[in-house]
């Protein structure tokens, strides 16, 4: 699909550009050319033959088509999918990195500052964080013999 | 289960991944993050970005917890280097190193000491007011630490962290109605959180199951938080294990329920209408249903089921396991 999301894009923007120049071209022509069909005070547009018509058309289509295809992933907007999603998932990686060498991963529980949902109560509530407890379960582990 | 991450930790670090973690320290700490030549200059070689500090407050927490002490006075001094000292972050963060260090009880009312001291200056320092009520609480001082929890609150009560504390220092005191009421409070700010929901649920049944006799509007009311966190997210393991363990603890109680003996009763409780004998079999089977295909994909390691706790799908196996039904 990507692949083919790329040569719609690249098909598309070469066939518009041409159309476009094609246009130009051929309004310069009819510009200059004393043969006006018009003969009252407005200026009016010569029109536009149609093969660059289809050409423009086409090309146009093309590169939505090819846009529409290479756009990620549409998100949920249904709050229970969404959710249901990062419970069912977890934080994916966004493909990034820090420049501290960290993966950049996707969203998580927006509630996760409330501590409400984790394993061990109140995990997850910085303000309230129980570092002592913390590095007792720390010690405890490794005199266990530092096993999962 | 993706590795735990510095930049987005998990709410709970199991000491495996904390040593991990802190392990990366002596790699991130080699270079500062700020840069040491004058102003103008220091704009152009800096090399922080928006994630550093993230990752530094986070290295910081996994090292205290590790008891990495030397990186942690490392970060500290980035951080008072950077924000100065009397930023308040820094002096909580200056305050959990101080916490850390103290080897006993006396030398943790020092500490407490000099929050009070930080709190009489500035009386509106919150986050030196949560970590007076965590050092209380790892004191065991607990109606200390609710009546200063409870003054947070009263001054402010948005702070819906401050009300989910509350709500837990007073579970543990077993006072679930004034537990309940905290709770409540989360909900107010956060109505979508299925956490809070499936947490009121638990206050709820956990009150009914310390009274004498089971009672329905209490578990009647427990079964609806737990039906409202499955509507807000409907994978969410915690809430169909608890409504699963709702509706077989209700489902006897409504087969000999008699509606008529309750009229005679007035308590405050009486406008929560139990739910009907039917609604609560469907409700259970569903949950039984959803639990069977989250034990099973998970155990098959299908892509976009692996996020769960193995300790939350265990429990569920065990549930499950109980009923004599064979998943795998």
């Amino acid at each position: 699909m990507p692949f083919l999301a790329a040569v719609l894009n690249t098909m598309g923007l070469v066939f518009l550009t041409h159309a476009i120049y094609s246009t130009h071209e051929h309004h310069s022509l009819t510009a200059s050319s004393p043969y006006k069909t018009s003969t009252t005070a407005i200026p009016s547009f010569p029109s536009i033959p149609l093969d660059i018509l289809i050409e423009l058309l086409a090309s146009t289509l093309a590169l939505l088509t090819g846009i529409v295809l290479s756009s990620p992933a549409l998100k949920p907007i249904q709050w229970s999918t969404w959710s249901s999603s990062l419970s069912r998932s977890g934080r994916k990686s966004e493909g990034k990195y820090t420049k501290e060498n960290i993966e950049v991963l996707g969203e998580g529980d927006p509630f996760q500052f409330l501590g409400l949902d984790s394993v061990r109560e109140g995990e997850g509530r910085r303000g309230f964080w129980d570092g002592r407890g913390a590095r007792g379960e720390y010690v405890g582990w490794v005199k266990a013999g530092g096993k999962a | 289960m993706s590795q735990p991450n510095l930049l987005t930790p998990p709410a709970h670090i199991s000491p495996q991944s904390a040593l991990h973690l802190s392990q990366k320290a002596p790699l991130i700490l080699s270079k500062p993050p700020t840069s040491s030549l004058p102003w103008p200059l220091s704009l152009l070689s800096s090399s922080e970005s928006p994630e550093t500090w993230t990752t530094y407050e986070n290295l910081f927490y996994t090292c205290l917890q590790t008891g990495d002490d030397a990186s942690a006075r490392q970060i500290l001094s980035f951080f008072s280097n950077r924000f100065s000292e009397t930023n308040e972050r820094v002096i909580v963060l200056r305050g959990l190193y101080e916490e850390l260090q103290a080897r006993n009880k006396v030398e943790l009312e020092a500490v407490l000491k000099k929050y009070n001291q930080l709190i009489s200056e500035d009386p509106t320092r919150f986050l030196v007011r949560k970590r007076k009520v965590a050092v209380l609480k790892s004191l065991e001082e607990m109606e200390e630490a609710i009546g200063e929890c409870v003054r947070l609150v009263e001054e402010s009560p948005t702070d819906v962290e401050g009300w989910a504390e509350l709500g837990e220092l007073y579970k543990s005191q077993n006072l679930f109605p004034q537990a309940i009421y905290c709770l409540e409070e989360v909900l107010l700010s956060c109505p979508n959180s299925w956490g809070a929901h499936a947490t009121l649920a638990t206050l709820h049944h956990l009150s009914s199951s310390s009274a004498p006799t089971p009672s329905i509007p209490s578990l009647t009311l427990s079964l609806r938080h737990f039906c409202r966190s499955i509507e807000l997210n409907d994978s969410y393991l915690r809430g169909f294990y608890g409504l699963k363990v709702l509706s077989s603890e209700l489902i006897p109680l409504l087969q000999n329920y008699n509606p008529s003996s309750r009229r005679n009763q007035h308590n405050d409780e009486e406008d929560v209408a139990p739910p009907k004998l039917e609604t609560v079999k469907k409700l259970e089977e569903l949950a039984t249903g959803k639990l069977g295909e989250i034990v099973r994909r998970y155990g098959a390691g299908d892509n976009g089921w692996t996020g769960y706790e193995e300790s939350e799908i265990a429990a569920a196996r065990k549930l499950l396991d109980k009923e004599g039904k064979v998943v795998r």
